[in-house]
């Protein structure tokens, strides 16, 4: 007995001494994202295109000769785990970069101590405005923020709704928040009058009483700000009311995937929602990364799947172009980067109270038939829209 | 005209609520009725019930609102245990706290939270439902109806089904000799052991009648609310201030407390903020207490 201890504590030993040779093969990936959780489905997504990508990644040979291996932690969505992983990676991993985070609280804690610790971070989906307003000189976003999601959208009630009212309804998290008050100002731009602006607590039961007001007001435009729960609930009491706008909007994040229509049903057709990519974005690869990702899973991936997917290439052009694996180096190159992903242009700017952020046209997408369709802009449009929509009587 | 019709909405909106809340309530009621406790695991039995109805709708395919013959009877199984198992033996023992019970079953609910997360995530889930989002309207049926309001297919099946439970239960403890038992059992246990009630027995069925209360509700709201584990707390906060509106342990003080609530959080919602409706509900639940201890039962007594 005695014998097999020393043979296993020999063999032990050898394991111990022959990792970090295999260790230098292998170039480890720290991403905190959402597993499970409210937010879990963005995170499934991205978790599925990360993988997407690390395979390719690998079969091509690497980076740098270099294996990826993707490591995943679940923050449950939550900022304190969050921030926590990242500590980790960074203290006791020695990773020289952070990737990802799903929501805007989550990437702001993570930027706050990717800056603290001096470890570049790349900014995947978080794109509350201030993460890189507040001139971190290692925090990359290659999203654009909350304040360009409507980019697209703006064009579409500029030029086809022109509408002279809207209401907005908006989640009070930080994304909600950022994301209405990016649309008050966009009204101004267009002339069109805020008649209403309300938050509610995410989780509510019954939002019919603040939609009766809505409803009392009559806007032209009814634009949310919701993840995917409390997006389902509001257009399924719309059509309860039947409150008949000319058009109701999503900004982006829960109007913008499958689940909204599988949740919403019938209630979700017509409604429009900005986006930041569809699989029909006349990008390199964009096609090909919808379509392998539609083959494994059954559906196509929203913009949350494109961007983790165009993060890892991304990352792959900054670390082969990096003097060393440092952090500092890998930083110098991140700020050099002008590359067109699968997810679009990335060129890291300083204009607009903004450091190192990426700006890039965003697109619009319509549930027409079930299915969500890029409908704005008109070049990258795979249908027409649909508008004027139907008032909810005369539906079926 | 159009501030008459987002009244009456809201009004509709808050009564349809106030039921559904009602049932939630009565549960919690009916315990604190008869054992004095207050059992704050009350809404992870509902968040248990709800699962129960989830896993019927999506494997099963059974509509929520027959999973009821289901949640009631599994739920009753499940209180009828964690009572004789857990609560029992420790309203036995002498502590230092009086109200150990009480603590035993913030402890029972935060075990039920955690399994859930343990066994199915922390995922949201949701009964996609045909009927989601279908809707009765008045000026279907009154074509020159001046304003328009909808009554919502599942909030007002919901309604009619918390209605009928409310009734059965009212019928129970009227006109049954368990029901009376268990009535004599909440005013006075002493006396009723000595008429002979099998007080330990009673305390059994109420606390798995007051979990089968809260999985009915669990079903009846899941066709139009979705899940996740830790849910529980929220409408455990629910069923305590309606216990306390409806004077702790009043079984219709919780029925009008729970109606109270439900038009006063719609109001709230309607005509200061929906970010406020969490708010409403303990400027109410302080107010009650201040002005009220006795709650909407001691107000009735006295008129």
């Amino acid at each position: 007995m005695r014998k097999f201890g020393r043979i296993a504590g020999v063999a032990l030993l050898c394991l111990a001494v022959g990792t970090p040779a295999a260790m230098a093969k292998t170039l480890k990936f720290g991403i905190p994202l959402p597993l499970t959780g409210s937010k879990s489905k963005f995170g499934e997504i991205e978790k599925r295109s990360y993988e997407i990508a690390a395979e390719e990644i690998n079969a091509a040979g690497g980076i740098r000769g270099m294996q990826i291996e993707l490591d995943i932690q679940d923050s449950q969505g939550k900022p304190d785990i969050a921030r926590a992983i990242v500590e980790k990676f960074i203290d006791v991993d020695k990773y020289p970069f952070v990737v990802g985070a799903y929501s805007s609280s989550c990437s702001k804690a993570v930027a706050a101590v990717a800056e603290e610790r001096k470890v570049p971070y790349l900014v995947v989906t978080g794109s509350a405005d201030d993460i890189t307003q507040k001139g971190y000189k290692y925090v990359y976003r290659m999203n654009p923020s909350v304040a360009y999601y409507t980019g697209g959208l703006r064009g579409f009630l500029k030029e086809v709704v022109k509408p002279k009212t809207v209401a907005i309804l908006y989640e009070s998290s930080d994304f909600g928040t950022k994301g209405a008050k990016a649309m008050e100002k966009d009204a101004k731009k267009l002339g069109m009058k805020v008649v209403l602006k309300e938050k509610y607590e995410s989780g509510a039961v019954d939002f019919k009483p603040i939609l009766s007001q809505v409803k009392a007001k009559r806007p032209d435009v009814i634009y949310m700000v919701s993840y995917v729960m409390d997006a389902s609930l509001l257009m399924r009491q719309i059509k309860e009311l039947r409150i008949d706008a000319k058009l109701f909007a999503g900004g982006a994040a829960g109007f913008a995937i499958p689940e909204f229509i599988e949740n919403a049903k019938d209630a979700s057709e017509y409604v429009v929602t900005a986006t930041l990519w569809s699989p029909q974005a006349p990008y390199p690869g964009a096609k090909a990364f919808a379509e392998k990702y539609k083959a494994k899973y059954g559906k196509y991936p929203s913009y949350h799947g494109a961007e983790a997917y165009s993060a890892l290439y991304l990352m792959k052009d900054v670390l082969e172009r990096a003097k060393d694996l440092g952090s500092d180096e890998i930083r110098d190159a991140l700020a050099a980067t002008d590359i067109v992903t699968a997810f679009g242009p990335v060129k890291f700017e300083a204009k607009e109270g903004y450091t190192n952020q990426n700006f890039m046209d965003t697109l619009v997408l319509q549930v027409i038939d079930g299915k969500h369709e890029t409908i704005w802009p008109r070049k990258f449009a795979t249908a027409e829209p649909k508008y004027p929509i139907p008032r909810w009587r005369d539906r079926r | 005209m159009v501030q008459l019709e987002v009244f009456l909405q809201t009004l509709i909106s808050g009564i349809l609520l106030g039921g559904l809340y009602a049932v939630i309530g009565l549960g919690m009621t009916l315990i604190m009725g008869v054992m004095k406790i207050i059992n704050l695991a009350h809404g992870e039995l509902m968040m248990v019930a709800m699962y129960i109805a989830f896993w019927l709708f999506s494997l099963l395919g059974v509509d929520p609102y027959v999973s009821l013959l289901v949640t009631i009877p599994a739920l009753f199984v499940l209180g009828v245990v964690i009572q004789r198992t857990l609560i029992s033996p420790v309203l036995k023992v002498d502590s230092i706290l009086p109200e150990n019970q009480v603590i035993l079953t913030v402890g029972i609910g935060m075990i039920l939270a955690n399994l859930a997360t343990m066994f199915f995530s922390s995922d949201y889930r949701s009964t996609p439902v045909s009927y989601a989002a279908d809707a009765w309207y008045l000026s279907d049926y009154w074509r020159s109806s001046p304003i328009e309001l909808s009554l919502s297919v599942p909030w007002t099946v919901s309604f009619g089904f918390a209605l009928a439970i409310t009734a059965a239960l009212w019928g129970f403890l009227q006109h049954t000799d368990t029901g009376k038992a268990i009535r004599a059992t909440a005013q006075d246990k002493d006396a009723a052991l000595m008429m002979g009630i099998n007080v330990e027995r009673m305390t059994m069925v109420t606390f798995g009648l007051g979990a089968a209360l809260v999985g009915a509700a669990g079903s009846l709201f899941i066709p139009m609310y979705y899940l996740y584990p830790a849910l529980g707390g929220k409408f455990t906060l629910i069923a305590f201030v309606i216990t306390i509106l409806g004077g702790l342990g009043s079984t219709q003080g919780a029925i009008i407390g729970g109606i109270i609530l439900g038009i006063f959080e719609s109001m709230t919602a309607t005509y200061i903020g929906m970010g406020w409706a969490p708010v409403g509900r303990f400027v109410i639940f302080v107010a009650c207490l201040v002005f009220l201890p006795r709650g909407v039962a001691g107000l009735m007594k006295r008129s």
